[in-house]
């Protein structure tokens, strides 16, 4: 029985090649949505759960307060590991690591700038990466040696080996190659190429050395000999800035590793979600869009019910049970599924490179991975018996008197099933046409915001190796400015576009004594507002006419408005303890970290000696960009020749700020358009079983008078009352996420009425033009086709 | 075989009872072929589906091979289907899905009858009906006289005792008509199988040997043919 029904229903998808075609695509383009979500989630899931001991492993935060608001990351001072180690009971390591920064590793002539950390032994032991070569135990031990990752050994010594090899760091020190560990996997919090001794950094940095607990600057992760020991060490961490310094207010906690990179957002000192949440939509996408692959399948085969019914009743007749009927009818679904999972697959394989393109990820099917098999063959069956349920359990009802004596199919429950589950798919897609439309307007909404400054043609180049030097720095000003490249130079004391320092240590006359503002501390050079294109809303700029400005401060306006300050200028503030700078000028405000935050307070000195890390270009318009960049870097050249030029684009680098709104705009754009399409293809289903069930009524309309218009009218009346349901129950749906989405922005478009009526419209239009498909056919149809067979 | 006694059937609409069929009885013994004629609308298929157990009197009682079987459970009511009933239909209702060979073996399947036998019986069906050269074509290849002997041979798989045919020419040519009536006689004469029939063909009703007139739902006449 089992090889003829399976027989049977092979023939049965060949005889109706086109509803087979539209099955199975939807199914397929279901199931490959779901599994490239699913992946998607599995590899934001798995960050940082590489490790043999991740589960046991921690992140110790530090809060901190600072204006009104707590204020908690990562950041730690270099004793934090030591103590933590030594007074925490149940705590098996405490490492400190810095964070990856871009170091130049030269080896022979190649020089680059990679990515790198310092660590001591303890951060090898608490994140065990893989060693190809070399000895896990005996590794950092030596000032003078580095660990390399595969990928980056092989870009210095080819296929050598490089064990033993020597690499030199910042052109100076000559390190030892002792050891190659395999490529760190992309989803890691901590992407680097090679690992140096912490001593090393001690070396070069003198300040390191000295124990302060006020200097956060350092990651500091603990290993737990078990997790029972959590909350004692949590509840010990606590305090421990306090016993170590009476002043200081920062409180320690220990946040789980694996829950560093989706749970990243903290409010009042405690974590309160992150990235997880954008993950949990997408695994909501990702059920919604085969539920509603589900719903399309079971639509086309009820649809098609009059065909089958006849076969049911005759089964039925000649001794087969409602049982048999149900497994063969299962056994039907499972074998679309089954030729839709096989489509899928090549669906999936064929758009991952350019999915991971897109977002910017490395997702990979691995084949020997038990788990995806698991899930993918449990996919496959769970959508056969979901996609299946209704049909068999729908179709095997049938009565076989009712059948055989001629089978008319009435406006009975099951239509309405199908009316109800079709509303239901497009509830989904006018949802998603809401939410995606939003989400742009939102992207756009940011993106034009002004930022304060002209990103166009703006450059910056990172200071390094001799460059570190103010007369260096001068003289390449002078001579970019004269060589016609740009008009105007300054330089900056972090990267434009990210974050930097920032400080609690400022007082100023008026100020709420036990109030701590925490403020933003840039040092900047001459020439700023005119290089970066903002303006000074009140007294001057720092220039080289006084040089007297290393006791001058300027501040933006978001630091006078919280300082409450009246006449601003000429004011005294103190700042860290005993420099008194005299305020003499406002600068607009202007964004440097998050563009969906407002800007935050901050304080501009003038650079010092060395403190310049990148200079800040203005190109000159009225010459040919890629001529200009040749110079800029030829002359960058001739002043550090050991150094690769490191420049880039400010509005680019200003680019990624927007990445994970972007993502999300885009994911939620494509997986909204396969929702929707699918949900046509139900749409689709329903018209042609319509039409099909209607064939009588029509030809007798038609006899009677009726024009093609007349009927088309009369058939797409039913679909956009179904349509215009379906976007009422969407509407507040998606207001109420929209709106909770939205909420997470300080800066935010307010919902307007054209989502709303672009879903409308759209999901209308769509479903009219897809129903005319099939209704303009039996509209047209000759009328005594379907009136001869009564 | 069949006894069925004070038989009764009505549709109550908005309280009216529109009767179908009143009061039928009779006895149809093992080896009978009975014809059941009358006028549109009296009742025939009615009456045949009760005998066929695809519809449920609403009064009086059905005994099949000395059981009760008036209302019957799915489970029971398939059994009988399995070993003792084959339908033949007007418009054959062969699955369209299936080739002739795969027709004729669905009740065997459901039979759960071992494949050795299986191929045997069907081969010797196909034989007898001069089919064999058919066997791999679908239903719609057919003309409309060879899908009934598709359907005979169908019902005759499973080797019922009783062979219930609703109109079983009424779709075919008068020549093709004769063909299956005269299979129908032999059947009944040589192999033993009791069969009934509606049809509205006087005709048709000398192959039988019993004629049961109907109208309005009323047994008027009960007449043995010679």
């Amino acid at each position: 029985m089992f090889k003829l029904n399976l027989k049977i229903a092979l023939r049965n998808l060949w005889k109706n090649k086109g509803f087979s075609l539209i099955n199975i695509g939807g199914l397929a383009i279901g199931l490959a949505s779901c599994m490239v979500l699913l992946l998607y989630v599995a590899y934001e899931w798995s960050y940082d759960k590489q490790f043999s001991n991740h589960d046991k492993s921690y992140v110790v935060y530090q809060n901190m307060e600072a204006s009104g608001k707590t204020f908690s990351w990562a950041w730690t001072p270099n004793v934090m590991a030591k103590e933590v180690q030594e007074k925490i009971p149940g705590v098996k390591y405490a490492s400190h690591t810095t964070y990856p920064r871009k170091q130049l590793i030269t080896a022979g002539d190649n020089k680059i700038n990679s990515n790198a950390v310092f660590a001591d032994q303890n951060f090898i032991k608490i994140l065990d990466y893989k060693f190809i070569e070399g000895n896990a135990a005996t590794v950092l031990k030596d000032v003078n040696t580095i660990i390399l990752t595969s990928s980056f050994a092989k870009k210095l010594f080819g296929n050598e080996n490089p064990i033993d090899k020597t690499v030199k760091f910042e052109n100076g020190d000559v390190l030892k190659v002792e050891a190659v560990i395999e490529d760190v996997p992309a989803n890691s919090s901590l992407i680097f190429e090679c690992i140096m001794p912490w001593a090393l950094f001690e070396k070069h940095q003198s300040w390191v050395k000295e124990g302060n607990w006020g200097n956060n600057m350092c990651l500091t992760l603990v290993q737990l000999k078990d997790n029972n020991f959590f909350t004692t060490a949590n509840g010990l961490m606590h305090d421990i800035y306090k016993r170590n310094q009476k002043d200081n207010t920062s409180v320690a906690l220990l946040h789980p590793l694996t829950k560093w990179h989706l749970y990243d957002d903290f409010q009042n000192g405690k974590s309160v979600g992150g990235k997880i949440d954008q993950l949990k939509i997408f695994l909501l996408l990702a059920f919604c869009i085969l539920l509603i692959a589900c719903v399309n399948f079971m639509n086309l085969s009820t649809a098609r019910s009059e065909r089958r019914a006849k076969e049911v009743g005759v089964r039925k007749a000649i001794g087969s049970t409602r049982k048999s009927l149900i497994s063969q009818f299962f056994l039907e679904s499972l074998l679309i599924t089954f030729i839709a999972t096989v489509l899928a697959f090549i669906l999936i394989e064929v758009s991952l490179p350019y999915f991971n393109n897109l977002l910017d990820i490395k997702l990979t099917i691995d084949y020997h991975n038990g788990p995806f098999w698991l899930t993918f063959v449990g996919l496959m069956v769970i959508t056969g018996f979901i996609a299946g349920s209704y049909p068999a359990l729908y179709l095997s009802s049938f009565e076989p008197i009712k059948v055989l004596k001629g089978f008319t199919l009435k406006t009975d429950s099951s239509a309405s099933v199908r009316k109800v589950l079709v509303v239901g798919q497009f509830v989904f897609a006018a949802g998603l046409i809401i939410c995606t439309a939003v989400i742009y307007q939102q992207l756009n909404y940011v993106k034009n915001k002004p930022i304060g400054y002209d990103q166009s043609n703006l450059i910056q180049i990172a200071v390094v190796g001799r460059m570190n030097d103010a007369a260096k720095i001068e003289l390449l000003k002078t001579q970019l400015i004269e060589a016609g490249a740009t008009t105007n130079v300054t330089t900056f004391s972090t990267d434009f576009t990210e974050g930097g320092d920032n400080t609690t240590g400022i007082e100023w006359e008026g100020k709420n004594p036990n109030e701590k503002i925490s403020f933003n501390h840039r040092n900047i050079g001459y020439d700023f507002t005119e290089t970066i294109g903002t303006k000074m809303i009140s007294g001057r700029e720092f220039s080289a006419k006084f040089p007297n400005d290393t006791a001058s401060v300027l501040l933006n306006e978001a630091a006078v408005s919280m300082m409450q300050l009246k006449n601003p200028i000429g004011k005294v503030i103190t700042f860290w303890g005993d420099k008194k700078l005299t305020i003499v000028g406002i600068v607009k405000d202007f964004v440097v970290e998050s563009v969906y935050q407002r800007v935050a307070p901050m304080i501009f000195r003038v650079n010092g000696k060395d403190d310049a890390r990148v200079i800040i270009a203005r190109l000159n318009p009225n010459q040919n960009i890629s001529s200009s960049l040749a110079k800029i870097d030829d002359l960058v050249k001739q002043i550090e020749p050991n150094y690769p030029v490191n420049r880039k684009f400010v509005n680019e680098s200003f680019e990624i700020k927007f990445k994970n709104e972007k993502l999300l705009g885009t994911l939620s754009n494509w997986f909204g358009g396969f929702a929707i399409f699918i949900s046509c293809l139900g749409l689709l289903g329903l018209a042609l079983f319509m039409a099909e069930q209607r064939k009588k009524e029509i030809s007798i309309r038609k006899v009677l008078g009726a024009s093609t218009a007349n009927i088309l009218t009369l058939l797409n009346k039913d679909f956009i009352k179904l349509v215009a349901i379906a976007n009422i129950i969407a509407f507040p749906l998606a207001y109420v996420i929209i709106n909770k989405w939205l909420s997470g922005f300080e800066y935010r478009v307010s919902i307007s009425a054209l989502p709303f009526v672009a879903a409308v419209g759209i999901s209308v239009i769509i479903a009219v033009l897809t129903v005319s498909l099939q209704s303009v056919k039996v509209a047209k149809a000759n009328p005594i086709d379907a009136l001869k067979y009564e | 075989m069949i006894q069925l006694n004070n038989i009764e059937k009505y549709y109550a609409n908005k309280g009216v009872k529109n009767y179908v069929l009143r009061l039928v009885t009779t006895t149809i013994k093992q080896g009978e072929f009975v014809s059941i004629m009358g006028p549109s609308g009296a009742g025939k298929s009615t009456l045949l589906n009760i005998i066929g157990m695809l519809e449920e009197p609403t009064y009086g009682t059905y005994e099949f091979l000395g059981e009760n079987v008036t209302s019957l459970n799915e489970r029971k009511r398939i059994e009988l289907y399995r070993n003792h009933i084959g339908f033949v239909f007007q418009a054959y209702h062969l699955i369209d899905e299936m080739t002739v060979y795969e027709n004729i073996e669905a009740p065997l399947l459901y039979k759960k009858i071992g494949s050795s036998e299986r191929a045997s019986r069907i081969a010797d069906l196909l034989d007898r009906f001069n089919i064999v050269a058919k066997k791999d074509l679908f239903p719609n290849q057919l003309s409309g006289g060879q899908q009934q002997l598709v359907g005979i041979a169908r019902a005759l798989a499973a080797q019922p005792s009783i062979i219930l045919a609703d109109e079983p020419t009424g779709n075919l040519q008068s020549a093709q008509a004769e063909e299956i009536m005269e299979l129908f006689k032999k059947l009944n004469q040589e192999d033993g199988i009791t069969i009934i029939q509606v049809t509205h063909s006087e005709k048709n009703a000398q192959y039988g040997n019993r004629i049961l007139h109907i109208a309005d739902g009323v047994v008027k006449e009960d007449i043995n043919v010679a």
